[in-house]
């Protein structure tokens, strides 16, 4: 079986570029004409639907199979598609656990968990021959940030009241204030767009890097760069969660200032 | 120089600059994580989860440089 899929693997990768840039869609309108302008927005827009399709459907399935408590206090054997995701699950609560707190981890993981299946969903489906990953377009990352930045800085006015939350902004002292203030600004309007640049910059890299060794040798060659790909996927999602967590705890702590005051 | 040629050269050097900084500073977090998992091996959760933050935070302008150098390519 695994023979086989590596097998597919490589005969697809070799397919994809003796067309030049094959994609399933681009094929479908050859064939059938889809009556639209088939640019790499619109294929961006399309495999975005389509994983969020599959995400939605992957959640049903999960919450149906452990909708019977009794049943699911008993793991499953070997993997599955419930282990799976329990493993992922566990994993990002940890990393919440370690970096937010238990309580904040609780509060703020369904935010976290669906931003990491998402992205890593999103980045993975771009190893499918004849897809493009939807991350690699700056539109998706910077949509994807700027929920982030909306949903951190209203978090942070909901816990600690709108004046707690600007004082953030004015460092320790208060005749910094001024100086201080326009450099917080800056580097928090910054976040958004660092977020989508990094996701999108890497995952273009990625993508690019790959088209570029199966274009020289269609057959073996590019499976080293298949695992690069995978592992920079993950990275990438991974690096997105963690930054999320690291700015929701920075607009939601409530430390004492007389504590580290100087 | 015909201006191809220079811009050519532009994007090639925004992006190699970047990249020389970026593996520079890179390479410095790594060690000194390395050399921090190797002292005290029971530490390396402990240690990963700021070494990649740290690490996404220099990558990030190296990927300003490489939107850069895409945008100079651009003036094709």
């Amino acid at each position: 079986m695994r023979i086989l899929l590596s097998l597919a693997t490589v005969l697809f990768s070799a397919n994809a570029l003796a067309s030049g840039g094959f994609t399933w869609l681009h094929g479908v309108h050859e064939k059938f004409g889809l009556g639209v302008e088939t640019g790499t927005n619109f294929e961006h827009f399309t495999t975005f639907l389509l994983t969020s399709a599959i995400f939605i459907v992957g959640g049903l399935i999960f919450k149906f199979k452990t909708a019977n408590v009794e049943k699911s206090i008993v793991p499953d054997k070997g993997v599955s598609f419930r282990n799976i995701v329990e493993f992922i699950g566990e994993f990002i609560y940890n990393l919440a656990k370690s970096t937010m707190g238990a309580k904040d981890a609780r509060t703020y993981y369904p935010l976290l968990i669906f931003y990491f299946g998402f992205i890593f969903l999103n980045n993975l489906i771009g190893l499918i021959p004849g897809f493009l990953p939807p991350t690699e377009n700056f539109n998706t990352g910077l949509a994807l940030g700027v929920w982030i930045f909306i949903y951190y800085n209203a978090m942070g006015v909901k816990v600690q009241g709108l004046v707690g939350h600007i004082k953030h902004f004015m460092g320790p002292m208060i005749y910094m204030a001024p100086l201080i203030f326009v450099l917080e600004i800056i580097s928090h309007a910054m976040r958004p767009l660092t977020l989508g640049l990094r996701i999108r910059g890497n995952m273009l890299g990625d993508h690019t890097v790959l088209a570029i060794f199966s274009d020289l040798v269609p057959y073996v060659v590019p499976l080293p760069f298949y695992m690069l790909g995978i592992f920079v996927c993950f990275m990438q999602a991974f690096v997105f969660t963690l930054l999320t967590m690291i700015y929701i705890s920075m607009a939601v702590e409530t430390h004492d200032h007389e504590e580290h005051a100087h | 120089m015909e201006a191809n040629g220079m811009i050519a050269l532009a994007s090639a050097i925004a992006i190699g600059l970047a990249a020389f900084g970026g593996t520079q500073a890179q390479g410095k977090a790594a060690a000194a994580a390395l050399e921090g998992i190797a002292r005290n091996p029971e530490a390396q959760g402990k240690i990963f989860t700021p070494m990649i933050l740290g690490m996404a935070l220099i990558e990030s302008l190296v990927i300003l440089g490489f939107v850069i150098a895409f945008m100079i390519q651009g003036k094709f």
